[in-house]
Formats: structure tokens, sequence, C-alpha cells
């Protein structure tokens, strides 16, 4: 992760469009299972990232569901699959995206594990159903797959194309070295790889509107114990269950 | 090898559609007769004009046919055990659909009936015939990914019931009427009825039996349906293996009364991918793919056209070489009680909300 490009990115941002609250990216402590940076906002506060929030591909999705193109959302099914990271960090992710696109709070899950991989199936308060498949056992070097699915009585959605296993690209480049993909999400921020270009728009989006931050604060403290108690339920036995909050 | 004389019997299973051109074409076998369930059934058989006469009792189609050899029983889960007792009184070998019954001393009897009458009893589980999973059961084998630890598996289709009616029916599909869980509308017998492929398929891959699993339903896609099309299940086979299974009828259709073209209103009407991690790599593998796609008749709508395997080929080439060589299926009776026994208890952790260990 290239910091201090980032940085000077999220200033330049700042600039272009006179946002006048100031911060910097920093490095997410160690142990650490959201967002691998965090804003530290210029009078010293932490503010927790959920760059995925602002995702284009998730906030089309959530566009789909608000605009009604989908109706009576069923069953959510997420997919997950990395190489090197844990398996919590995985889950705190799709969690968070089980609550956004399921615009409802997890009511109970209950996961199964084996070595680097985990399998959960939760329910949320309004009755949609979700199932998150992770994993962190692809090969070193192997890209990051994964797959976001909202199942409805009007219509399906979905981040991958219909009849396909893997994630498309927008070049593909066939030259002396083999194969060569690419797929440039953001104009502004060109050059930098989605994880730090998700990371710097996730920053900005709080200096624009700094009220973010507490709710995302909020919201990481609660995926972090979520995480653990999901994680927990093989070994307990039986799904966690929370008490819906009012 | 003399040509089996083969029949078929109901004509009311969703696949009953898919035997009629193998039947046909099978040189080792020779299709003799058809019996209907009801003039419903014999009127859709019609469309297909299979030149096979067809009746509308066995007992008839066996008086005028007694040299019928074998029969597809293509009839609603709660006429098998009937039907089953009738072959093999009259010692007819027989090709079970993939569900012959969930009630355990049904399933029991059934056993014993087959064993006594000496007859083969194969159950249809067509997934062990597809190049796919031949594919991937080789490469699983040749240890090309180390020791599996977690399948994932979708096993989606869009609803059958509309065409055959029972298959939304809890006494015809499950057997009885059995609420999925208290204050809950809804009865056993839906989706998860319909798709016993991938529990089955986790077996052969891991050669394991099922610990447990957890399962839940989700508000129905079909609010007027009142048997479940949405479940999800995860759980664990005894070597440890992790898996998450989606048997649900994800996938809208058409409510058409005999299945056809522009049937999918969801461009793919079915699907059975399966992702497998092992200690050594990944495997991601699409059943039924590639295929074809195109936006034309009947409804304009971008659908993927199936570029169909020969599962049915296999299967019955099976089938015939157990009853001529007598040799015992893959899929038998008592190989499957346990894929049952697991469908069985997700229905039970539905009711408890709870993980259900699998007897």
């Amino acid at each position: 992760m290239q910091l201090k490009k980032m940085n000077a990115a999220l200033q330049w941002l700042r600039e272009k469009y006179a946002v006048k609250a100031d911060g910097e990216l920093v490095k997410s402590a160690a142990g650490s299972i959201g967002a691998r940076a965090e804003l530290k906002m210029a009078d010293g506060k932490l503010v927790k990232l959920l760059p995925w929030r602002k995702e284009r591909r998730f906030v089309e999705l959530k566009n789909l569901v608000d605009n009604k193109t989908l109706e009576g959302v069923s069953t959510l099914r997420f997919a997950y699959m990395t190489s090197g990271k844990a398996v919590g960090e995985l889950l705190y992710r799709e969690l968070d995206l089980c609550a956004f696109l399921g615009e409802s709070e997890i009511k109970s899950a209950f996961a199964v594990q084996n070595g680097k991989t985990a399998n959960v199936v939760a329910k949320l308060f309004d009755g949609k159903n979700c199932s998150v498949e992770c994993s962190g056992a692809l090969p070193s070097g192997a890209e990051t797959l994964d797959r976001h699915e909202l199942i409805a009585r009007r219509g399906v959605a979905c981040d991958r194309t219909v009849d396909t296993q893997v994630p498309q690209s927008s070049i593909y480049v066939f030259g002396k070295d083999g194969e060569t993909r690419y797929t440039d999400i953001d104009t502004e921020l060109f050059g930098f790889d989605t994880e730090e270009i998700l990371l710097v728009r996730a920053a900005y989006a709080v200096l624009s509107d700094p009220s973010l931050a507490r709710v995302w604060n909020k919201a990481d403290a609660k995926l972090v114990k979520q995480t653990s108690d999901v994680l927990a339920t093989e070994k307990n036995g039986k799904p966690v269950v929370y008490k819906e909050e009012k | 090898m003399k040509p089996v004389k083969i029949a078929m019997m109901a004509l009311t299973h969703g696949h009953t559609r898919k035997y009629y051109q193998t039947l046909r074409e099978n040189a080792k076998l020779d299709w003799v007769a058809s019996c209907a369930a009801d003039q419903r059934a014999k009127d859709v058989y019609a469309l297909y004009e299979t030149k096979v006469p067809c009746y509308l009792s066995a007992e008839e189609m066996f008086k005028k046919h007694p040299d019928i050899e074998a029969v597809v029983i293509a009839s609603a889960n709660d006429q098998h055990l009937k039907e089953m007792k009738l072959c093999a009184s009259r010692g007819v070998h027989i090709l079970s659909m993939k569900i012959p019954t969930f009630d355990p001393k049904e399933y029991d009897e059934m056993i014993k009936i087959v064993d006594k009458a000496g007859i083969v009893c194969q159950i249809e589980l067509e997934m062990h015939y597809n190049p796919v999973v031949k594919r991937l059961q080789k490469l699983i084998a040749d240890g090309e990914i180390g020791k599996i630890l977690s399948v994932q598996a979708t096993n989606i289709t869009l609803s059958p019931v509309w065409a055959f009616p029972w298959q939304g029916v809890p006494e015809a599909s499950y057997g009885k009427r059995v609420p999925l869980r208290k204050g809950d509308p809804r009865f056993r017998g839906g989706a998860l009825c319909d798709h016993p492929h991938i529990f089955d398929l986790i077996r052969w891959l891991t050669g394991s039996d099922f610990d447990y699993v957890y399962s839940e339903v989700a508000p129905n896609l079909r609010p007027d349906l009142e048997v479940e099309d949405m479940i999800l299940v995860n759980g664990k086979m005894k070597d440890g293996t992790s898996f998450l299974f989606d048997p649900s009828w994800s996938r809208m259709e058409e409510r058409l009364k005999v299945p056809g073209p522009g049937w999918e209103v969801f461009p793919k009407r079915m699907e059975v991918n399966v992702t497998i991690t092992g200690e050594k790599g990944t495997i991601m593998c699409d059943c039924f793919g590639p295929n074809v796609y195109h936006n034309g008749a009947p409804n304009d709508r971008y659908t993927v056209q199936y570029t169909y395997f020969d599962e049915w080929i296999g299967l019955i080439d099976e089938f015939v070489a157990c009853i001529r060589e007598h040799k015992t299926p893959k899929i038998n009776l008592k190989w499957h009680r346990q894929t049952i026994d697991c469908m069985n208890s997700c229905y039970k952790s539905i009711e408890s909300g709870l993980p259900a260990k699998v007897c």
C-alpha cells in the first residue's frame, strides 16, 4: 500500500472539491480485521473505514434495492476468496455487506470452518437468508475472487455475469509475456490499485461528511464482535442469535 | 446382449421427458410401453409422439406386455412404494426417481422388498454420468488440490411445480404434511426435495458421510406455494470437510403447463456449480457450462441455451449392465439412504433452529 501517494491523492481531492475537514490515512493496527488503513482526523480522532460501502458495484447493487428495481429480496449469496487474508477479515467485510445490501441487521448466524475456510448461513431480522463463503486458501499470487448476488421475488442482481464463474476484466492483453488484465475503476485516482482507490475514496467520503465517522466507528465495533461471535458458533454447537436494537 | 424390455410408469415426474430420446435410441433397450398416472399426463405424453403405447393403469400395461423386464418409475414421491411393490411382485427391475421416499420406515420396506425379489433398483442421480463431474472426481482423486477442506455447491433451478404440480403438494412430495417450523405457514416438500444431487456428490468426492447440518429457509419467491422454495444448508462431514449448499428454486419461471422454450425468466434456468477448496488449491466447476446464448423467440429475453450433456445415456447404460450382469448400481437404495437422512436432518434443523446430527 502506497500510503504517502494515497495521502497526496486525498489532499488533491480535498483541494479540488474544497472539502474543509482534514485528515490522513494511516495503517490499521496489527491484528485489525477491518480495512487495512484508517483515517486519522486532524484532531487526532481515528475513523474506521468501510471502503466497500463506497465501491461502485456495491453502491449500484444497493441502488437496485433502494429504487425497487428488485422487489422482495429473499436471499443474499456472497463469496469472498483470497490468498493470504484471514477468515475473520473476509467475514468482517461480508457481514457488513449482508446488512448494508440486505438493509436489515443480522439476527442469527452459524459458521462451519476448516483450515482457512468458513461457510456461513445467516438470517437478517427481516427474514432474508444470507450465505457467505469465505476462503483465504487461494494460492499465493492468485487474484481475489468474489461474488455478491441478491435474489428477489422480482429480479436477481449480481456483480458477476450470468453463466460465469470468475470476475471479468475490462482489458485483456495477450502479449509476449502472456496474458495481462486490467480493470481500472477511477479516472481521478488512475494508477492506484483497487484497494488503494477504495481506501482513498472512503477517507474522502468521511472528510466530505464527517458525521460518517460516528456511523462507521459504531459499525466497526459491531462487526468486530459479530465476526468473533459467528466464528465461535461451530465450537458452541449453536447459532449466535441477536436481539433487535430498538 | 438381448435388449431389455423396458416401460415407463406414471409420467408425472419432471425428468420424464429426459428419458424419451435415450429409451428410443439405446440399442440395449426395447421400449415397449408406458402408463400414465392420469389423463393429463397421458395427454402431455402424446405431445412427444413416442409411438410407444400408453395406458392409464400399470396393471393393464403389465397385462398387455407381460414381457416387461424393467420400469422407469417416473411418479410423485408418495407413489413410489406402491409402484415398487408392484414391480417387485413381478420381478421387474426398477429405475427410481431421485427421492424414493422421505419416510424412513417406507425406505426400509423398499430395501426389504427389493432384496427379497432379487431385482435391480437404481436411483436416478444423473450427475454421476456428467463429464464435468467425472473430470472433477478425477482431479480430486489425482490429488490436484490435496485433502478437501471445504465444498460449496449450488443446485438451483426454476420451480417445476406449474408443470408438475405434485412437487408443490407436501403430501405428494414429502409424503406427509409437516410444518417447516412453529409459526411458519409453509410445509416440508419444496426445493430441498427436488435437489439431492449435491448432497450425494459430496459423499463421493470426500469418501465421507455427513456429521451434521444447519439449515435456514428464506421468504419464498413464490408466496403462493405452500412448500419452501429458498433454502440454505451448511454443515460438516465426518472427515471435517465443511460445506455450504444452496438447493433453492431461486430462478424464476413462466408458469408453463408443459416445459419448453421460454420457461425461464432468469436467463439461466438451472445451475450446479461447485467450488472445492483443498489444502493445495481450489477448483471451481460449472457442471453445465459453457453454453450458448440468445435473445430470440419466444420471449426475446436474454437466455442461456444449454448445450446439454448425455447424462441419461450413461445412467441407462449402467442400469442395463446391472440387469444383464447381475451387478449392484452405484446409486442403490442402501447407498442413497444417508443422502435422504441428511435431507431430513435439514428439515429438523429448520424446525429446531439448531444444527442437526445426521443419523
